[in-house]
This record gives structure tokens, C-alpha cells and sequence, in this order.
């Protein structure tokens, strides 16, 4: 058995999208699709499967079991879904029937897809259950499973359909390291048991656990291809070696910066949150000093960002006090936003939004465009609207609008997550130096440990008062396969 | 496939075009008609219910011999005007009052909740009849009452969206940014209720010209003579044996409007 894809190439309308990609899968063994957003990875994913966006045409072979894919209909095509390609969705937990229990979305896939009787069925659900340590989830719906949780959930219905090809497209997005490494760990099983797994992912760190083969793809072609241990060891093409060196634990550690001293920029002391019945922190004392750089970190949901709202008085604490150095407006405490799209009006360009603020505040335009100019963003950019240029442009416009105030303390809530890690690697060196310039302190809030570690002088780890407990009481990272 | 992910698709600019190729036809209809030089009160004893095509009365005439398209035109005019009008006050009132809520919370939110919820409570019809029983035979009675059943969906509705949109990290990096209630309304808020106000006000405008020709159609707040198509269906059900055609043309006509309005608001609907 075997998937083997050649001389693939997608058509747009606007031509090529993906040129010449080739590469065989086979079982046992990962096949991971390394690159960033547009690197047509996802593409591929969606020709083997069969479900490219309209408009889009596919051109050449692939191969499973030595049936052209391509030469099938539609119809056909369909056919083998669940059967014999599975495609692990992107985020499960949005994915999932949200008014259906656990089993019964793992049960109806014995039941209508593989044709077996009801008790049956039932008994091969909870069999698929128990082996990803979802026993006792099973009687649960979606939204009262975390993250993590739904993920297996997704795992187990897909795996329930038996399909001899495994696709994930980004299974580790928006998790947080614990969760990525049990949902990398589940990946492997998968493919020890014998199946064809294609992962399509931009995570380096994900890859080099997953190993096996991998493609890195770049601009619509495979840049190079070969083992992923040989491939991040010594990694031959010049985007590969950057992909690879962009790996926070891989970065060059931010040089401490001299703090000035005097009195803190804004400290809080013994906050307590409560967010829906938990409790995030009891009695955390905190404070930022005038020009230092902080990390906070910790898993998802442990509170970081609540952390950092409550420094900015976004957020109010249910016990303790919060206080700013009182020579310091409102405006001196600045936030860029983890998805900056959601940071700008969708309407309207971005030029429209810097010439309010800039008339807003009195601020001429001169320095604002040093300043744009020292962040490598275009007069082009400000012709278009927030969703017509990239995140890292979008990220790097919301820095120029927060450092266009002189903020003394500018909050990062996982400003880089959402970004390729190139691009990642990219803001946060602008970020350095352009807050070094200024003078202005960081917070920087994230969940990669390693990032934390490598920016700042000083790392506040919050750990949740319970770590991510499954029903059964035993931690999520312990149920890892 | 493509219906499931681009809704909009399904249902193309053509169903838009047709609502306003129809809404323009009866707006036609209502500037046009009068012009053909009849007077929609005239009565002719010796004439009554011609059918369609007699001489100089291209759509006949009623049972008191009053030309029927010099009625239905006038008629028209007074549906299209007063629905446009009572749901305009209504449009303008409730969506001004939901931002105030959404805004401000706190007691003025609750307040103009429990008040949205009262009239609610009334059965719509009731609150007009109540309203035109204070000002009998008043043409404002009638649109203040319409408006004041019309204005709690807009409130919902503006509410609504202008909490959703106060809730994203765009308007908290506003008020970071040192904007004002003022900017975050312009840039922030009207943007994203606008559209959705604007296709209510197409529904509620529909609502108003079914609604105002029912309370004539009972005898509320319009009288005979005047020209109104729920009026001139109670006048000529008597004799729709005679002359079913002449029953048809103002039923027709509210029909028409109604179903251009909707045809009109629906792409928001449909996506």
C-alpha cells in the first residue's frame, strides 16, 4: 500500500498555484508537508483528498494503490472518504457535532460508514474511546471536553472509519506545547499501526517528533525534500535553514537590557481572578519595571492574558489592587492583540486608521513614516484594507500604531502565535530593537516556554491551580499514548 | 457545494434586482397615475363596475363609478409614503436607542429593555387600534402607533450587533489608542449595524404596508372616500361576484410591494 503523488500541479484561475510537487507516502512511515501560509501545503492536502476550492484544477497523478485519484469522479471520489482517505479537520472541537455526545459521534461512524450493527457499534466505540483514555468522556458533549479533549475525540472518529490514509492538516494549531506533544504523540500511533499519515504543518517542532519523510514546500514548489532528521539537522536550501533557525528554541537570547531602576511602571498586588467557578491565581504579586522586557507564561487558559489585561486595567481583579506609576496616562500602556485582524475595523484602509490616530493625537506625519519606514511597511500598505495584507504586515502596522504613542509599557498577548514561524522570528526581532529605541518595557505574554525564555530577563511561569484535569482525574499530558 | 459555502451565491443580485424593479414599478405607478387626470373621488352612478379597458377608464371602475386607477395610484402614494415614513421614525428611534443601550448598559439598558419587552408583550395591532381610538380618523395616530410596534426590532437588532462588535479586541485597541464613543460609533459600530438596519428597514417597511392597509381594511384610522387598497378591498368585497378583477388590483398591488420589499432585504437574509 502506498500514496504516491506526482508532477502535481494546481491551477487558479490566476494561474499556477502549485507547481510540480511530488512525493510517496508510505505506511508506518510520517509524510509531513513542511511550509508557511501559501505555501500551497494545504493544497495538496486537498487534491489527495479530493476537496479543492472552486476554481481550482489539479494536474497530474496521485496514486493510491495505483488508482489515479485524479481520474475519478467526483462522485467516486466521495466514495472514499472515511473508507480509505480520513482528513483529520483542522480544530476538532469546531469540527464536532456540538449536540452530540462523545460516543455517539465515534458510534455513528461503526454504524453508517463501516455498516456494522448497533451493538456492535456501541461496543466498538467505547473500545475507541478507552484506548485514547476518553472512558469517561464519552457521555460528554463537545464544549464540556477541553481542547485537547475534542481532539481525541476527532481522532477516534476518524480512526473509527478505518481508512488505511490518515490526512492532518495543522493538527497542532492553537494548541499549547503540553497539548501539541500528546496530539503529535496520537499522530505517531496512528501511523505505527500501519497507516499512510500525511501531516500538513509550518510547526518545525511538531516535524522533527513526528520524523519520517518531508516535503518543504516554499511559493508553490517542493524546495527540498528528503528524512526529516537529515533535513533539520542540515538543512540544504536556504528557506529550510531559516525555517529551522526560527524555532524560538533555536533563536539567539534578547540581550538584557539596562533597567533604569526607580519606581515600577505599574504593579499589582495580591490579585485574585476567578473565571468560571476556577480559580486562576490567589495572591499573585507582579510588577513591571520601567524598560525591562517580562515574559508570562504558562498553558492555555491559565490566565496570562487576564494577567496582563489587569496590568493594563482592562480587566479588574476580584481581590488585590492593580496601581500605574500616576505620572503615566492611559495612553502610555499599549496591547498588540494575539489575531491583529481582530484588532482592526474590517472596514476602511489602514492609511484611514493612521491618519485618524495621527490626527487624533496631533502627531505629525513625519516621524510616523521614519517610523513605518523603520518597520518595513510600505506606502502601498496603506491602500488596503486590514484584510488585504498579511499578518506579519497587519502585526508590524499594529506595532507602528502602539509605539506612535511613546508607550512605556507595551503588552505583547501572544503577538506572534498566529504567525508563520519565519514571520514570527521576524516581528519579534523588530520588536526588540524598535522597543530597545524607545526605551519601552514588554510584556510578553505566550505559551511557548522556549520564546519566554529567550526574550525576556525575567519569566513569570503561571501555572494553573489544576493542570487541565479529564474527568477522571488524571492530567492531560499523562494520557499521552 | 459552493451554495454551502458561499450562501451569498445561492441567491444572486438578480433576486435584489427584481425586488427593486418591482418596488419602482409601484413607485412609478404611484407618481404616473395621478397624472392621467382623474379624480380618485368623482363619482359616476352611470358607470359603475366597468371592467378593465372601458373608455377612460383603462382599469374600470368601482361600485360608485370612481376610476379605479386614479384610486389605486392615490392609494399608492399613501401606502408607500406613510410605510416609508413610519418605518423610518421607527428604523431611526430604534436603532439610535439599541447603540444607547449597547453603549451605556447599565440602568438605561435595562430600562429600554423592559420596555422593548412591554410593547412586545401587546399584540401590534392592538397598540394602533388602542393609539387610534385616542385620535380617531388622525393619519399620525396611525404612523405613531405603527412606529411604536416597529422601532423594538431595530432596538434588538442594533443592540445586538453593537454588542457583538463592543466585544472584539478592534474596539478595545480604539479606546487603548486614546478614541473616543464618537470614533468607536463611526468606525467601529455603524459599519457593522448599518447593513444589518438596513435590511430590517425593507422587512419593517413591509410589515407598515400590510399593517396599514388590515387597519383599513377594519375602518381604522382611514375613512372613505380616501384611496387606500385595504379600504378598497372592504368597499368592493360586496361585490367581487361582479367584478373579481377590481377586488384583485389593490390585493394584487400590496402583494407586489410587500414581495419587492422582501425580495429587496432578502440577500441578508439568505447569508
Amino acid at each position: 500500500m502506498s500514496l504516491i503523488v506526482e508532477g502535481l500541479s494546481i491551477h487558479g484561475p490566476e494561474g499556477c498555484i502549485v507547481r510540480d510537487v511530488g512525493f510517496t507516502a508510505r505506511p508506518g512511515e510520517p509524510m509531513v508537508l513542511l511550509g508557511e501560509t501559501g505555501s500551497g501545503k494545504s493544497l495538496v492536502a486537498q487534491a489527495v483528498m479530493g476537496v479543492l476550492p472552486a476554481g481550482l484544477r489539479a494536474e497530474g497523478r496521485i496514486l493510491l494503490d495505483g488508482q489515479d485519484l485524479l481520474a475519478l469522479s467526483a462522485r467516486e471520489r466521495r466514495g472514499l472518504w472515511g473508507r480509505r482517505i480520513a482528513m483529520l479537520p483542522q480544530e476538532p472541537w469546531s469540527a464536532l457535532d456540538p449536540t452530540m455526545r462523545a460516543f455517539g459521534q465515534v458510534e455513528e461512524v461503526h454504524r453508517l460508514v463501516r455498516g456494522r450493527p448497533a451493538a456492535e457499534a456501541a461496543g466498538a466505540a467505547r473500545a475507541d474511546l478507552a484506548r485514547l483514555g476518553l472512558a469517561t468522556a464519552a457521555r460528554r458533549y463537545p464544549f464540556e471536553l477541553s481542547g485537547g479533549m475534542n481532539q481525541r475525540v476527532a481522532l477516534a472518529a476518524t480512526h473509527a472509519a478505518g481508512a488505511p490514509v490518515l490526512i492532518a492538516d495543522e493538527p497542532t494549531k492553537g494548541l499549547d506545547a503540553a497539548m501539541r506533544d500528546t496530539a503529535a504523540a496520537l499522530l505517531l500511533g496512528e501511523a505505527r499501526e500501519g497507516r499512510i499519515l500525511l501531516v500538513i504543518t509550518h510547526d518545525v517542532v511538531l516535524a522533527g517528533y513526528l520524523g519520517g519523510e518531508a516535503v518543504v514546500m516554499l511559493e508553490g514548489q517542493a524546495v527540498e525534500s528528503g528524512p526529516l532528521r537529515q533535513l533539520l539537522a542540515a538543512p540544504r536550501h536556504e528557506y529550510t535553514r531559516r525555517l529551522v533557525a526560527a524555532d524560538p528554541a533555536r533563536w539567539a537570547s534578547w540581550p538584557a537590557r539596562p533597567v533604569p531602576g526607580g519606581r515600577a511602571l505599574v504593579e499589582g498586588r495580591g490579585l485574585h481572578k476567578r473565571l468560571g467557578g476556577r480559580e486562576l491565581f490567589g495572591g499573585l504579586t507582579l510588577e513591571v519595571a520601567a524598560g525591562e522586557v517580562l515574559a508570562v507564561s504558562g498553558p492555555s487558559g491559565c490566565g496570562k492574558t487576564t494577567l496582563g489585561n489587569m496590568l493594563l486595567g482592562l480587566a479588574r481583579p476580584d481581590a488585590g489592587e492593580v496601581r500605574r506609576r500616576p505620572d503615566l496616562g492611559p495612553l502610555s500602556f499599549q496591547k498588540l492583540y494575539q489575531d491583529p485582524m481582530a484588532a482592526f475595523p474590517p472596514t476602511g484602509t489602514l492609511g484611514q486608521a493612521l491618519t485618524e490616530l495621527l490626527r487624533r493625537h496631533a502627531i505629525p506625519r513625519a516621524p510616523a513614516e521614519a517610523l513605518m519606514r523603520r518597520l518595513r511597511l510600505t506606502e502601498v500598505l496603506l491602500g488596503r484594507r486590514a484584510d488585504q495584507v498579511s499578518g506579519g504586515q497587519l502585526q508590524r502596522f499594529g506595532l507602528l500604531r502602539a509605539l506612535l504613542l511613546k508607550p512605556a509599557l507595551l503588552f505583547a498577548d501572544e503577538a506572534t502565535s498566529r504567525l508563520d514561524p519565519v514571520t514570527q522570528q521576524e516581528v519579534m526581532d523588530l520588536l526588540r530593537e524598535v522597543v530597545a529605541e524607545q526605551g519601552t518595557a514588554l510584556l510578553v505574554v505566550t505559551h511557548e516556554e522556549a520564546l519566554a525564555a529567550k526574550v525576556a530577563g525575567r519569566v513569570v511561569h503561571l501555572a494553573p491551580q489544576v493542570v487541565g484535569l479529564s474527568p477522571d482525574g488524571v492530567p492531560e499530558a499523562a494520557l499521552a499514548l | 457545494m459552493t451554495a454551502l459555502v458561499f450562501p451569498a451565491l445561492a441567491f444572486p443580485a438578480p433576486r435584489r434586482a427584481l425586488g427593486l424593479a418591482l418596488l419602482l414599478a409601484v413607485g412609478v405607478f404611484a407618481l404616473l397615475g395621478p397624472l392621467h387626470g382623474l379624480d380618485p373621488l368623482r363619482q359616476d352612478l352611470s358607470a359603475t363596475l366597468l371592467p378593465p379597458g372601458s373608455a377612460g377608464h383603462p382599469l374600470g371602475t368601482d361600485h360608485l363609478g370612481r376610476d379605479l386607477l386614479a384610486r389605486l395610484a392615490h392609494a399608492a402614494r399613501l401606502s408607500l409614503g406613510s410605510a416609508l415614513a413610519t418605518a423610518l421614525v421607527a428604523a431611526v428611534a430604534g436603532t439610535l436607542l439599541g447603540l444607547l443601550a449597547a453603549l451605556r448598559g447599565g440602568l438605561a439598558e435595562r430600562g429600554l429593555l423592559a420596555l422593548a419587552d412591554a410593547v412586545q408583550a401587546v399584540p401590534a395591532l392592538l397598540l394602533v387600534l388602542l393609539f387610534a381610538a385616542f385620535a380617531p380618523g388622525g393619519f399620525l395616530a396611525l404612523y405613531l402607533g405603527l412606529s411604536l410596534t416597529l422601532w423594538v426590532e431595530f432596538f434588538r437588532l442594533a443592540r445586538s450587533a453593537a454588542l457583538s462588535v463592543l466585544a472584539r479586541p478592534q474596539v478595545e485597541a480604539a479606546r487603548l489608542l486614546g478614541f473616543g464613543t464618537g470614533h468607536i460609533l463611526r468606525r467601529h459600530l455603524w459599519p457593522e449595524v448599518a447593513p444589518v438596519v438596513l435590511t430590517l428597514f425593507a422587512f419593517a417597511a413591509g410589515t407598515a404596508v400590510t399593517s396599514i392597509s388590515a387597519l383599513a381594511f377594519i375602518g381604522v384610522a382611514l375613512r372613505p372616500p380616501t384611496p387606500e387598497w385595504g379600504g378598497m378591498m372592504t368597499e368592493l368585497l360586496p361585490f367581487y361576484a361582479e367584478a373579481p378583477l377590481a377586488l384583485l388590483m389593490p390585493a394584487g398591488l400590496i402583494f407586489l410591494t410587500v414581495l419587492g420589499l422582501h425580495l429587496l432585504a432578502g440577500k441578508e437574509q439568505a447569508a
